[in-house]
Parts: structure tokens; C-alpha cells; sequence
């Protein structure tokens, strides 16, 4: 699967009114319905399905047609959201023994690849279509791409805005374009979303020190908040100021 | 059957049919009865409420498990079925519940996933 961008490197130093539509560049792997990926919009190189940008996805339908031409197989894929879409996948015509197995029409199967427009149809290339075997994985890509979308927009819409805590309503734990294991939303975890909202609030110019976050955070040792200030520092969050001990937010008012 | 397929078919559940009255929809169920002409069937959705799906020709194969059926909806709030596929679970059963709780998600949020 890909991998989730942190929306950290927008936190700009200016943040101001001269900032223009800011937009996450998407290194993911986004779940999409045929409708979204129909009605994606492009400019120059670029897909965009309100306002985030696109390019790897993956669909899940069920095969209608397929056909099959020396270098490749161009299936119709149908997850009823829109009229079938068009994949194609190109045959490795070097290999040995050479048949690409075609998936039969009627087989419901997961489809990863790179969204095309070509004379304003779209269509996907595909580099990688699986049959479903256990029809609850189709029950899970309704629910992650509703979960991506409403994450993707959100980042989106509080990068442009003074953002306030970075708490979504999405679900936080989805395969696919996670990563692994305790999946952070917004990129940050709970140790380090506590981090930065106590610095965030901090009224003194100095900032925060970390003498005070050891202070106000009881459950956390010294060095899992320094962890949680390097990835914060790094990610562009916080800045240091009068000395190393001392931070304070990229986004403070 | 080319045309309705070729259209946006929202997923509904029992429930939904009087909404749909006149309209393309994709349906999932679990097979209750077949009427032995074998030009209706009754589904079950994720709350166990049924809908009567009506086929033009009757059916040439046994069904059963869960189907998930694309037609139309009768004035009667019946589908008029148009075609129709067996979800396998050969390996897992489909847990029907749990795709009745993702279509109160998909409804409660078009905006994440549109029927076009």
C-alpha cells in the first residue's frame, strides 16, 4: 500500500493572509468510487476530486467485460456508483509461456492503478487486479473511501485556515494507505498531538520549555517527549527559539 | 438489461425502496424463498427486512447465500431484476449487518460517495 503524507509541512512561519489554497500532495494510495474518479478534475499533469489531488487508487467492482488484444487486457470494471470504467492492464509480452490470465466477467475484484484521462475519458491503468476472495473486503472499501475522502478534505481545509486541534471525525485505523500499526490521524499520534496543543497554547513569546511539558504531561517520560518535539520540529509544527528547551508553534496566533 | 447498467444505481436496504420507486438500484441480500415458478425470489437485508425481487424469464440456476441483485423498483416497491450475481463465501461468510451499517455511512455521507 502507499503511505500517508503528514500534513505537517504546511504549518508555514508567515501563515498569513497572503497564503493562497494550500492542497495536500497525495503520495497515497486513495480508495475511490468510479463516480469520484469520473468527475475528478484536470489540470495540466494534475487530478484533483475537491480540491485533493489524485493519482494512485484503487476501485473495487465487479468485471462486466473484458477483452483481450496482444499487449494488454482492457476490462470494464462496475462498482455501480456511475457507468462501468475502463482498466487496462498491460501483458508482459516477454514472459514465458506467455497467457495473461484473464479474470472471467461476473468475478468482483480490486482494482490498484493510475487514473487517465485520455480525449476527456477517463480510465485507469492498472498495475495490480485482484479477485475478491472474502466479499467483507468490499464492505471495507465503502467504508475507507468514505473514511479517506472526509480525512483528505479535512487536512485540506484546516491547512488553509488558522487550524484549530487537529481532531477528525474519521475513523483513524484503515489499511491501504496507512502504514502500519497504531495509524495516527493528521500524521501526528497521541503523544505528539498532546505535545503540540500545549504548545500551541502557550501565551509566553519564549514558548514552551520542556521542563514545562514534563510538568503538565504526568504519564509521559522526558524522552518520549522529546521524541514527540523532534518529529513535531521536524515535521514543521514547532520551531525552537531562545534555545533547544524551548519551542513554539508554527501555526500560533 | 444494457441500460441499467450503464447509470448510477444507489445501494439501498428494504427500507429504502419507497424512495427509489421508478429507479435503478443495487440490492444486497440473503436468499428467503424462491417461488416455484422461479420468476420471484424474496431477499433479507441487514435488519432482516425483506424485499420480493421479480425476474423477467425464471431462474435457470439455483441460488442461494447472498445475492446482490441490480433492476429497477416496482410501483409495488418490488425490484424488477435485471441481473444478478452470487457473492462468494466459499471462504467467509458475508456479514450482512455490517454492509447494512456501511450503507447508513454511504447514505449519511454522499458527499464522500456519490452515486454520480
Amino acid at each position: 500500500g502507499g503511505y500517508m503524507q503528514s500534513p505537517g509541512g504546511f504549518g508555514s512561519p508567515a501563515g498569513t493572509q497572503a497564503e493562497k489554497k494550500q492542497r495536500i500532495r497525495s503520495q497515497n494510495i486513495v480508495p475511490c468510487t468510479v463516480s469520484q474518479l469520473l468527475a475528478a478534475e484536470q489540470v495540466d499533469e494534475t487530478f484533483r476530486i475537491c480540491d485533493v489531488e489524485i493519482s494512485q487508487v484503487t476501485i473495487m467492482g465487479i468485471i462486466r467485460h473484458a477483452e483481450k488484444a496482444p499487449t494488454n487486457i482492457l476490462y470494464k470494471v462496475d462498482d455501480m456508483t456511475a457507468a462501468p470504467m475502463d482498466v487496462r492492464q498491460w501483458v508482459d509480452t516477454d514472459e514465458a509461456g506467455g497467457e495473461n490470465v484473464v479474470v472471467p466477467p461476473g468475478t468482483y475484484v480490486k482494482v490498484a492503478g493510475h487514473l487517465r484521462s485520455f480525449q476527456n475519458k477517463k480510465s485507469l491503468v492498472a498495475f495490480k487486479i485482484m479477485p475478491l476472495e472474502n466479499m467483507n473486503e468490499f464492505t471495507t472499501h465503502i467504508l475507507e473511501i468514505v473514511n479517506a475522502h472526509m480525512i483528505l478534505r479535512k487536512n485540506l481545509m484546516s491547512a488553509s485556515r488558522a487550524p484549530q486541534s487537529f481532531s477528525s471525525g474519521g475513523i483513524s485505523d484503515v489499511g491501504g494507505y496507512g502504514g502500519g500499526g497504531s495509524l495516527p490521524v493528521n500524521g501526528l499520534t497521541a503523544h505528539q498531538s498532546q505535545v503540540l496543543n500545549l504548545i500551541k497554547n502557550c501565551p509566553v513569546p519564549e514558548g514552551m520549555s520542556l521542563q514545562e511539558l514534563k510538568l503538565q504531561l504526568h504519564n509521559m517520560s522526558m524522552s518520549t517527549i522529546k521524541q514527540a518535539v523532534e518529529f513535531l520540529s521536524s515535521e514543521g509544527h514547532i520551531y525552537s527559539t531562545v534555545d533547544d528547551d524551548h519551542y513554539k508553534s508554527t501555526d500560533a496566533e | 438489461m444494457g441500460d441499467v447498467h450503464e447509470v448510477p444505481r444507489p445501494r439501498i436496504a428494504t427500507a429504502h425502496l419507497a424512495q427509489h420507486i421508478g429507479q435503478p438500484v443495487c440490492f444486497v441480500g440473503r436468499v428467503e424463498k424462491i417461488h416455484p415458478t422461479g420468476k420471484l425470489f424474496v431477499l433479507s437485508d441487514g435488519e432482516g427486512k425483506h424485499t420480493t425481487v421479480e425476474l423477467s424469464e425464471p431462474l435457470d440456476e439455483e441460488i442461494s447465500g447472498v445475492l446482490e441483485v441490480v433492476g429497477r423498483v416496482t410501483n409495488q416497491a418490488t425490484i424488477m431484476c435485471m441481473s444478478y450475481v452470487q457473492f462468494r463465501e466459499d471462504k467467509s461468510p458475508f456479514d450482512l449487518e455490517l454492509y447494512n451499517e456501511a450503507l447508513k455511512i454511504i447514505h449519511e455521507f454522499p458527499e464522500y460517495f456519490p452515486f454520480s
